[in-house]
């Protein structure tokens, strides 16, 4: 599989080449555009070591709690190599990070696509780890082998920053983060009042060594902002 | 006439520099965004009432354009598109049309014909892309998109397109719409229609769709209370 992004920052995609025999697992209306040769094949979506019909079911149930799709595309190219062109929603970049050994945990929205050795599950995130808005649910994303890729996508810029001992980031900024990392969602200041005056809402404390990727814009203020000018809706 | 485009790709904008006095450029209404105070501008109708209002029904099209001549040589005009986006620039010369989806006309030379043209069954269950806009003729055309805009050079193996990306694809190609995976995965796999390009030529892909971004922003409108 080789992966070039094109047009960043803000409207990026990506151009996937894989050679015969690869696959590669996509979101649901991420795929643009393809060569002639891509088989589609729609499943369920969760983790592949999901025995039965029953398994399977619940793991992709706990992937709609993400906010994520219930089905997932895996592609395949038939008789040698074939192409994919890949895109988020919104405006901004997309970054293709190695799941490596600890697992990657993710924001609901940002999982554009995968390399098919990647399980991918949704996770409850505790009792207080409501991301500003985006659901109770985060993705975790293991993989068994050195390799496998992810292609993440954000609102705005992504940054990627090194957590060395402990970090402190919006919630309404975060995209993924190493797993190894342990994280604790908390109000910005000391109390609800004071929390919510400062503007910052809920933050997410991360502790350990590992690299965390934020986006630089917050897509719920955003949505805030805009719709809020808006006339009201009836549906 | 010269031209280049600037601020590519998310805020493109073309200047189009005359070189002779009577040249003229065809602009979709609003989308002029400067010009030389000297350049005259006349609004018309193209093709008659008729053709106008077939392009504006079926094409997403202005009703009028705006027509800029030249007194003198060096004289310029700026032209954008609305929406954040890259633009494309072409230099017909007779040889192949280029077919554009609806609402994406910027500007073009006199010689230049727009006409809708209907995509009839096969473009059926396309949505956006019911109609096309079909340029042909000689000179400079402008069409301009929503984010960036992505070429494929298809060849005889053909290429596949997501309808709502499609930006533009020239003359000597042929598609058909079709459902990616069947029924299952019209359902399931969120893909829904494609275009399956064959023969001979350019296909353009924008790699954002302005849909998208308002279907995102719709939840977060406040809600009308029942009183």
């Amino acid at each position: 599989m080789q992966c070039e992004l094109l047009y960043q920052p803000v409207s990026t995609m990506a151009r996937i080449r894989l050679d015969a025999g690869e696959q590669f697992l996509v979101e649901p209306g991420a795929m643009i555009g393809m060569s002639t040769n891509m088989d589609m094949k729609t499943g369920l979506a969760g983790n592949s070591q999901s025995t039965g019909i029953l398994g399977k079911l619940a793991s992709a149930a706990g992937r709609m709690l993400t906010g994520e799709s219930f089905f997932q595309n895996t592609y395949m190219p038939q008789g040698g190599s074939g192409e994919l062109l890949l895109a988020h929603t919104l405006p901004g970049d997309m970054v293709m990070m190695e799941v490596g050994d600890h697992g990657l945990k993710l924001q609901s929205t940002a999982f554009v696509a995968s390399s098919t050795g990647v399980n991918i599950q949704a996770e409850f995130g505790g009792a207080r780890s409501f991301f500003s808005g985006e659901g109770l649910f985060l993705i975790s994303a293991t993989a068994q082998r050195p390799g496998e890729q992810l292609l993440v996508g954000a609102f705005g810029g992504i940054q990627e920053v090194q957590c060395d001992g402990s970090m402190v980031i919006d919630t309404g900024h975060l995209v993924a983060w190493d797993a190894n990392l342990t994280f604790n969602v908390k109000k910005a200041a000391g109390g609800w009042i004071a929390s919510y005056l400062s503007g910052e809402g809920l933050v997410c404390q991360f502790n350990g060594q590992g690299r965390i990727w934020m986006q630089t814009r917050n897509p719920q203020a955003y949505g805030t902002l805009v719709g809020s000018m808006l006339p009201p809706r009836t549906n | 006439m010269r031209y280049e485009i600037r601020q590519r790709p998310n805020f493109s904008i073309a200047l189009v520099t005359f070189e002779s006095p009577g040249e003229q450029l065809v602009v979709e209404a609003a989308a002029m965004v400067a010009k030389d105070s000297a350049l005259a501008m006349k609004t018309n109708m193209r093709g008659g009432l008729l053709g106008a209002a077939k392009r504006k029904m079926l094409g997403g099209e202005s009703l009028f354009q705006n027509t800029f001549t030249a007194s003198k040589a060096g004289e310029t005009i700026w032209v954008a598109p609305v929406a954040e986006g890259d633009m494309l620039a072409f230099d017909m010369d007779g040889t192949q049309p280029i077919y554009m989806s609806s609402g994406n006309y910027i500007a073009s030379g006199p010689d230049v014909t727009l006409d809708s043209s209907f995509q009839g069954g096969k473009g059926f269950f396309s949505g956006t892309s019911f109609f096309m806009l079909e340029a042909k003729g000689n000179g400079p055309l402008f069409i301009g998109s929503y984010g960036g805009i992505h070429p494929v050079n298809v060849g005889p193996e053909g290429y596949v397109v997501d309808n709502y990306h499609i930006v533009a694809f020239t003359g000597g190609l042929q598609y058909t719409v079709k459902r990616v995976g069947g029924m299952k995965s019209l359902f399931g796999g969120g893909e829904g229609l494609v275009c399956h390009f064959s023969g001979q030529g350019t296909v353009w892909v924008a790699t954002r769709g302005s849909a998208a971004l308002a279907r995102f922003i719709h939840p977060f409108r406040p809600v009308e209370s029942n009183k």
